[in-house]
């Protein structure tokens, strides 16, 4: 099957791994994305500035600013994401919140804001958007207690809580008052949904690489006082250490 | 003539008969019947093309199989994609050649035949400057993360590509590296995006939904 412009699906899969987007005005998409496109778009930074009404409109959060582009004009647009599953998800005046290294892009009709979870984007309003996984994603209803590494995101519900295994817990009570040397397998802390809708699981708990985690802890540390970066820094120090 | 099927995405079956077959080293996984295997870093291009591939530095790390029997190859779980070739000429890009046999003459083809863009091409996809072109009449299978998609191009509508999703072409194609302003924008980010592949002319272009050398 040879596709050409007008065969290549609008807003739908070329494959599990790949999507085509119909753009036809602005979209968002993940900067490095792009696999391919017919057509003639222009590509933007979102922080470059060009698009500052758009941006002001729907793009909510300077954390992710450089990691996004303004994809402009009328074009068929392939997206790929290092062979990972991509799948689209229509809201209707609803709210999703997705890891932010996995959204790929998503309509301007969206309103785009960080979590309150560090490394996690929530999308807000009516429209589609694009995220991707690791595996098949898999949907379920809470109350759920999910691996970290598994959760690709959740929809319509509360931020979750972490919730520590008994075991785990006790064996901190015991050290002198520090989350420093806490040694962990991974599975004895999960996140805790509770209330009404659902929760994103990917099928496997392999992360993506994405630099989420580390941008937003330097971006945290920008808020810090001189004597609390010394704590910082002796933090880190000793879990070098202990590695 | 060797017959090719796919036993399933992700793996190759040849039928040899008293025939010899090229394969990518260290793809073979299973055979039956009576086949030889040797390596042979020259393929079917003959006495001048492995001159020229010792000069240019391509090395194609080929395994040949001979014999009468069945072989399956797959490799690292990639997705396979039979090509047919009709008169035509495919262009590998290094890595994602599979099989092919001596139906179709191999070669090696300077980017810089290509003008400026073509050497940039190689840096930007960082395989080289030489490409690998398979001619003939026949067929070719190649390896792409996730299944390979085919692009059509035609005189009145080129196609931009990202240079690490690029896979192969085949046709009368020209490729030139062009940097959009737009995205010179967010160069330093190290997105590797400020160079797209534009393909003019008539022909196909196959692409995968990875970046080579992404976190994978």
């Amino acid at each position: 099957m040879i596709f050409n412009s007008q065969t290549l699906p609008a807003n739908d899969n070329v494959n599990s791994y790949a999507f085509c987007m119909d753009v036809r005005g602005e979209a968002f998409i993940q900067k490095g994305k792009m696999i391919a496109y017919y057509g003639a778009l222009r590509f933007e930074s979102v922080s470059a500035g060009a698009y500052d009404a758009l941006v002001r409109q729907s793009f909510n959060s300077p954390l992710y600013a450089n990691d996004f582009v303004v994809a402009t004009g009328q074009g068929k647009l392939i997206l790929g994401d290092r062979g990972n599953n991509i799948d689209s998800y229509d809201l209707e005046d609803g709210n999703l919140t997705v890891r932010s290294a996995n959204v790929l892009g998503f309509e301007p009709s969206l309103v785009c804001q960080e979590s309150t979870v560090p490394g996690y984007l929530t999308l807000l309003g009516t429209g589609k958007f694009l995220a991707s996984s690791n595996g098949p994603v898999h949907f379920i209803e809470p109350p759920v207690r999910v691996d970290e590494d598994a959760l690709l995101g959740w929809a319509d519900m509360p931020s979750p809580s972490y919730r520590y295994d008994y075991g785990y817990m006790r064996g901190m009570f015991g050290m002198a008052r520090s989350f420093v040397g806490g040694r962990s397998s991974g599975e004895e802390k999960q996140l805790d949904f509770t209330g009404q809708g659902a929760v994103l699981v990917q099928s496997s708990e392999m992360g993506l690489v994405g630099r989420s985690n580390l941008d937003d802890v330097i971006a945290r540390t920008s808020s810090l006082q001189q004597n609390e970066l010394h704590q910082l820094l002796s933090v880190i120090q000793q879990r070098l250490q202990n590695r | 003539m060797p017959e090719y099927s796919l036993i399933n995405d992700k793996m190759l079956s040849v039928r040899i008969r008293n025939e010899e077959v090229f394969a990518r080293r260290g793809s073979m996984i299973a055979y039956t019947g009576h086949v030889e295997f040797a390596p042979s870093s020259s393929g079917s291009e003959g006495m001048q093309g492995t001159a020229m591939r010792s000069v240019t530095g391509e090395r194609m790390t080929l395994m040949s199989a001979r014999g009468t029997g069945e072989v399956l190859y797959a490799f690292y779980g990639m997705h396979v994609t039979m090509i047919s070739l009709r008169g035509e000429t495919f262009f590998a890009e290094s890595g994602s050649l599979l099989a092919y046999d001596g139906r179709l003459r191999s070669g090696t083809v300077f980017l810089g035949n290509q003008g400026m863009g073509g050497l940039i091409r190689g840096a930007a996809t960082g395989s080289g400057m030489f490409t690998t072109t398979l001619e003939g009449s026949g067929e070719l299978a190649i390896v792409s993360d996730g299944d390979a998609i085919a692009l059509d191009v035609t005189s009145d509508r080129p196609i931009f590509a990202d240079p690490q999703a690029y896979v192969g072409h085949r046709g009368n194609l020209r490729s030139d590296l062009v940097t959009d302003v737009g995205w010179k924008t967010f160069v330093g980010q190290s997105s590797g995006e400020s160079y797209q592949l534009k393909f003019t002319g008539q022909g196909t272009v196959y692409i995968q939904a990875a970046e080579r050398g992404g976190n994978r």
